[in-house]
């Protein structure tokens, strides 16, 4: 019984850093290996000192780590391999770089092995879990392992060594301490906070703490252990209208939400259900066409303007995250689809139509049969980044 | 009772359907006739080429901009309404 549930579990991963002031690279490195369809491997690396040396010290960790534990082999041969292949620092003498490994096995335990790192926090029911730990030594190296069962809602928290010392000589005389962190991320903890929020939240708090300006590279990496939580997108008439009732019925007999895209697509779908297109005069944001609702379908918007916003929304999401607070409050069609497929999608079935919508191919207008492939192949490739498994349908 | 739909589809989105439904909802207001008015969205009434489209009651209007918005108001909605 428990079992048959641990593998509707799925890991939500997020992770962003920011570096010490005026340098440009980061010297802290996040690697990210999908074992199989249920295992995944976490390396956070920080490299020694700052800059360019860090970044390729911190790189090379993560890389040689990650690709080796997801091909099995032991922690032992991981850090042989590093020690031997790392360059030795010409100021320190020492080829050095600090790991955290957090490897998820078929989604039901999580093998953490910490090296200098800050200790990895880990939240059961929002509250701080003191997961057993063993002390190893291999290579001359201290090294911490631990193997917890997971639950659902297990949230694992790792930071590099500048989340710690986050307000040291400004805001906070000794630096933010691995319990001030406990605190504060229990605080504001919430299950329905995505890994990414969670992370965000922690790293916002650690650059204000440094007055806005880091003192050292900080990394945040969370790993949640959720329910999979499938959605459905259609978009678009099928080229060949015989294939309508084909389409229609393949997509409402999927489980989970159903977001429904595009004007035609829209009638075409009420028809369908039997239910009434009832579109809303009311634009919430001037450059976003009003959504309509249909009973049995959880959105329903227009197609390609909409769809376009939520691509610039998931390419932001990806990179500097600058338009978060946009798409995760606004109500209009593009935000309520964002957070559909960001934060709560964790498996997404696109169903494209191929139909070419004759009233588009005018010169005057900017929208083409193109677009709106190439919309929903940059879409589905921003949201495989965001660790969700894809499905496009083609009809 | 007049029964008017503002197309909200693509097309007509980027041709300015937000501009004719301020310019919709003002010219109600102004006129005092929100009792005797229905207004509202459609979803693509297929004239995509020729937008602003809108409809009024059965009648189809399409290539409806900010210059000829008050012409059509006054012939097809006011003068109408008596």
């Amino acid at each position: 019984m428990m079992n048959s549930k641990a593998f509707s579990f799925c890991t939500d991963i997020g992770y962003l850093s920011v570096n010490k002031h005026d340098e440009q690279l980061c010297g802290d490195h996040v690697e990210l290996v999908e074992q199989d369809e249920n295992s995944i491997v976490f390396v956070l690396a920080d490299g020694l000192g700052s800059g360019v040396k860090a970044s390729i010290l911190s790189t090379l960790t993560s890389k040689i780590i990650s690709t080796m534990m997801a091909n099995n082999m032991s922690v032992e041969d991981c850090v042989a391999t590093m020690a031997a292949t790392l360059p030795v620092c010409e100021v320190r003498k020492v080829a050095y770089s600090t790991f955290t490994i957090i490897r998820v096995v078929n989604n039901k335990e999580a093998e953490i092995i910490q090296y200098d790192n800050p200790q990895v926090i880990m939240l059961r029911d929002g509250k701080n879990f003191d997961y057993p730990k063993t002390i190893n030594q291999i290579d001359g190296k201290t090294i911490y392992i631990s193997k917890v069962q997971l639950k659902l809602d297990d949230t694992f928290i790792t930071t590099s060594d500048g989340a710690i010392y986050a307000g040291v000589g400004s805001s906070l005389n000794f630096g933010w301490q691995r319990d001030n962190i406990i605190e504060f991320m229990e605080g504001i903890y919430d299950r329905e906070f995505s890994a990414k929020a969670l992370a965000t939240l922690l790293l916002d708090e650690c650059v204000r703490l440094y007055g806005g300006s880091p003192g050292d590279d900080t990394t945040v990496g969370v790993i949640k252990i959720r329910e999979r939580e499938q959605v459905n997108l259609m978009i678009g008439p099928p080229s060949d209208p015989k294939d309508l009732n084909k389409m229609m019925t393949l997509f409402f007999s999927k489980e989970g939400k159903h977001i429904v895209c595009g004007g035609t697509t829209s009638t075409l779908t009420g028809q369908f259900l039997g239910k009434p297109v009832i579109p809303c005069l009311d634009y919430i944001s001037p450059d976003i066409p009003p959504m309509a609702t249909i009973e049995g379908v959880d959105i329903v918007t227009e197609g390609v303007i909409t769809i376009s916003k939520v691509l610039d929304y998931a390419k932001d999401y990806l990179g500097e995250n600058k338009l978060y607070d946009d798409w995760t409050i606004l109500q209009d069609g593009a935000s309520c689809i964002a957070r559909m497929l960001f934060e709560d999608a964790t498996d997404i079935n696109f169903y494209v139509g191929r139909a070419v919508n004759a009233a588009h191919q005018n010169p005057n207008l900017p929208i083409t049969f193109n677009i709106k492939m190439q919309l929903v192949d940059e879409l589905s490739k921003c949201l495989r980044q965001m660790g969700k498994k894809i499905k496009v349908s083609y009809f | 009772m007049k029964n008017i739909s503002i197309c909200v589809g693509s097309s007509c989105h980027l041709k300015g359907s937000y501009k004719i439904i301020e310019l919709a909802k003002d010219y109600i207001a102004n006129h005092n006739i929100g009792d005797k008015v229905n207004l509202g969205a459609a979803f693509c009434l297929g004239r995509c080429t020729d937008g602003v489209t809108i409809k009024i009651d059965d009648e189809i209007i399409c290539g409806v901009n900010e210059n000829n918005f008050q012409q059509i108001f006054d012939e097809k909605v006011l003068a109408c309404l008596g």
